[in-house]
């Protein structure tokens, strides 16, 4: 569990790269330590922007960031020095894998010793040992990455940024990367980990901040995200003996009533039915409902089941869903959070 | 002990980006332009036109004042590759200052300068023995490629910082670095008979001032018009490397090809 220690706070912080033209705005979030804070968005949301920002390497046209008790604006290399940055773009120095380790070491300033043994724990965590005498530009896309998110763990650290690190690694490297974050979050290490991998970020986050077209839409649980934003789910309900005619009409009339459209039926008309697929906004709430229904008409209910909300309806449902065009969706109002929640206060 | 962040990353400026190669391409040219170039134009060139001494004694000096050249390239050149590899602005996430950054460029084309001039001394030796350097010579040797080292490396940094193409990074510098070379006096003196435009030329380059003191150096014979030339070579030097420094204040991080 994350402690309440706030390591980073935002308050409206923007960055516009032209007069009135932001490439993220009005950016109110927190970190406490030991928690993976997910930003999450589409290509040009303002994920990128938001590192660069809160690593100092951009300086902010508008509010204010709090990271480690220092001002961005002022921090520089005392507070540099606690953070470790994995960058979008790949970034690497002409010698082998290895060197480059203990190389990224030598200039954070780590003990050679120290240094030699973490290598040896990266190139076996992030299975690089078969590319550890070869230089950078010589492996695959996956060993890169994978290199890249190794060199970085190289130093110690109060808050570890990574941009979209898993891009181009396979499902089995991913899960470990994952797997590894989240067991040194557990150890006190804040984690802001931008993606637009929606699985990625409800395995890993512990609160996930989407933005787009540069602002915050919802901060919150990936389970608070999918109960607010998932909207409608299938709700499917098999009855142990058949459900007369008139029964079955009344019941649809309710369910309608309660926001509940029916899909599909085992057969209709006249001829009595066992189950019936149905569309719920508030699938949580018929469940229960329909329960107590059957009970009330002595028809014994063999099977309920609700479609599991997921990260991406619910991603879907709060920029405007899949078939929009790109940067077609809706203006982002801001209004979705009320303000105490953008700030991610405990 | 941990080094300041200046020579740690001058540390990692040499064993990251100085493979064996360009090293030996690097300080082999200018040798070999020594012993080859050397050898042949001595044959035919009178020494009347050399001030009375072989081609190869006049090349020498030059060669060594072509050296802050290349350690203004070298260093030009790693900025460029840091650039576009992204290691400029993963090392601004680091705890470095972006003055120290510089720092550590402009210092890496001061040693690699420092070391030419040693290894086209050592080359030189056979053909010209050992020159008649005063401790003075030796100081005004070294402060002259010094100077200019410092002003081709904020040159090329200064340019490295605007241009978001290698091809127009790399054929700029290649021009510069040819032209440079040759409206100088590091390959032929001026003369009476030198056209007063490219007379000019040679006066405004200044590569021509330190070839000219490093001539005298080596000739004993330094005199006020070497200290004019290592006072135009400061004067460059600190312009390129404040215009490097306030290129780096507003350089762009984005992505280059």
């Amino acid at each position: 569990m994350p402690s309440t220690e706030l390591v980073l706070e935002t308050r409206d912080l923007g960055f516009a790269y032209a007069p009135d033209r932001f490439a993220i705005r009005h950016l109110s979030v927190g970190l406490h330590r030991g928690e993976v804070l997910g930003l999450l968005g589409r290509n040009g949301a303002g994920k990128t922007t938001t590192v660069r920002l809160l690593t100092t390497l951009l300086p902010p046209t508008e509010g204010t960031a709090i990271v480690l008790g220092q001002d961005i604006r002022t921090g520089g290399r005392a507070l540099r020095s606690h953070l470790g940055v994995v960058l979008q773009s790949e970034s690497l120095d002409f010698v082998s894998v290895e060197r480059n380790l203990t190389l990224y070491a030598f200039l954070w300033g780590v003990p050679r010793e120290v240094a030699k043994s973490r290598a040896e724990e990266m190139i076996a965590l992030f299975e690089l040992e078969a590319a550890r005498r070869r230089k950078p530009w010589a492996l695959s896309g996956g060993e890169r990455r994978r290199f890249q998110v190794a060199r970085e763990l190289m130093h110690d650290m109060d808050i570890l940024f990574l941009d979209e690190p898993t891009v181009g690694l396979d499902a089995i490297a991913r899960r470990r990367i994952l797997r590894y974050l989240k067991e040194r979050a557990r150890g006190g290490l804040s984690i802001v980990f931008t993606t637009h991998i929606l699985h990625e970020a409800d395995l890993l986050c512990d609160r996930i901040a989407v933005l787009h077209l540069g602002q915050l839409l919802a901060l919150d649980t990936a389970e608070g995200l999918k109960q607010k934003f998932a909207g409608a789910r299938e709700v499917s309900v098999t009855f142990g003996s058949p459900i007369p005619p008139a029964t079955r009409a009344a019941l649809l009339a309710e369910l309608t009533s309660r926001g509940a459209t029916l899909l599909s039926s085992e057969s209709g008309g006249s001829v009595p039915v066992n189950r019936l697929v149905l569309r719920a906004e508030r699938a949580e709430e018929i469940v229960p409902w329909l329960a107590r229904w059957a009970d009330a008409h002595a028809l014994p209910v063999e099977r309920i089941s609700v479609e599991e909300a997921t990260l991406e309806s619910a991603f879907l449902g709060m920029i405007g869903g899949d078939d929009e065009e790109d940067g077609a969706g809706p203006e982002p109002t801001g209004e979705l959070l009320p303000p105490d929640r953008e700030r991610g206060l405990p | 002990m941990r080094l300041p962040p200046v020579l740690r990353l001058v540390v990692r400026n040499f064993a990251s980006n100085l493979d064996p190669l360009t090293v030996i391409i690097r300080f082999g040219q200018p040798a070999v332009t020594i012993i080859v170039l050397g050898t042949m134009f001595s044959t035919i060139v009178s020494s009347d036109l050399t001030g009375g001494t072989s081609y190869t004694a006049f090349l020498v000096p030059g060669m060594v004042a072509f050296q802050m050249i290349t350690g203004g390239v070298v260093s030009g050149n790693l900025f460029w590759l840091d650039r576009r590899w992204s290691m400029v602005e993963q090392v601004f996430s680091g705890p470095f200052l972006r003055s120290e950054y510089l720092g550590g460029l402009v210092l890496t084309s001061l040693l690699f300068s420092l070391v030419g001039v040693g290894i086209m001394m050592l080359v030189g030796l056979p053909f010209i023995g050992l020159p008649p350097l005063s401790p003075l010579g030796v100081a005004a040797v070294l402060l002259t490629v010094a100077l200019g080292s410092v002003f081709f490396a904020g040159l090329l940094i200064t340019l490295g910082t605007r241009l978001r193409s290698a091809n127009a990074y790399f054929s700029i510098q290649s021009f510069l670095q040819l032209f440079v070379i040759f409206l100088s006096t590091v390959y032929y003196p001026v003369t009476a008979k030198t056209p007063r435009v490219l007379a000019v030329i040679f006066y405004a380059n200044p590569l021509t001032y330190a070839a000219n003191t490093i001539r005298d150096a080596f000739a004993g014979s330094l005199g006020a018009g070497d200290l004019e030339g290592l006072g135009v070579l400061a004067v460059l030097a600190a312009v390129a490397f404040a215009a490097a420094a306030a290129a780096f204040r507003t350089m762009d991080l984005g992505p280059i090809q």
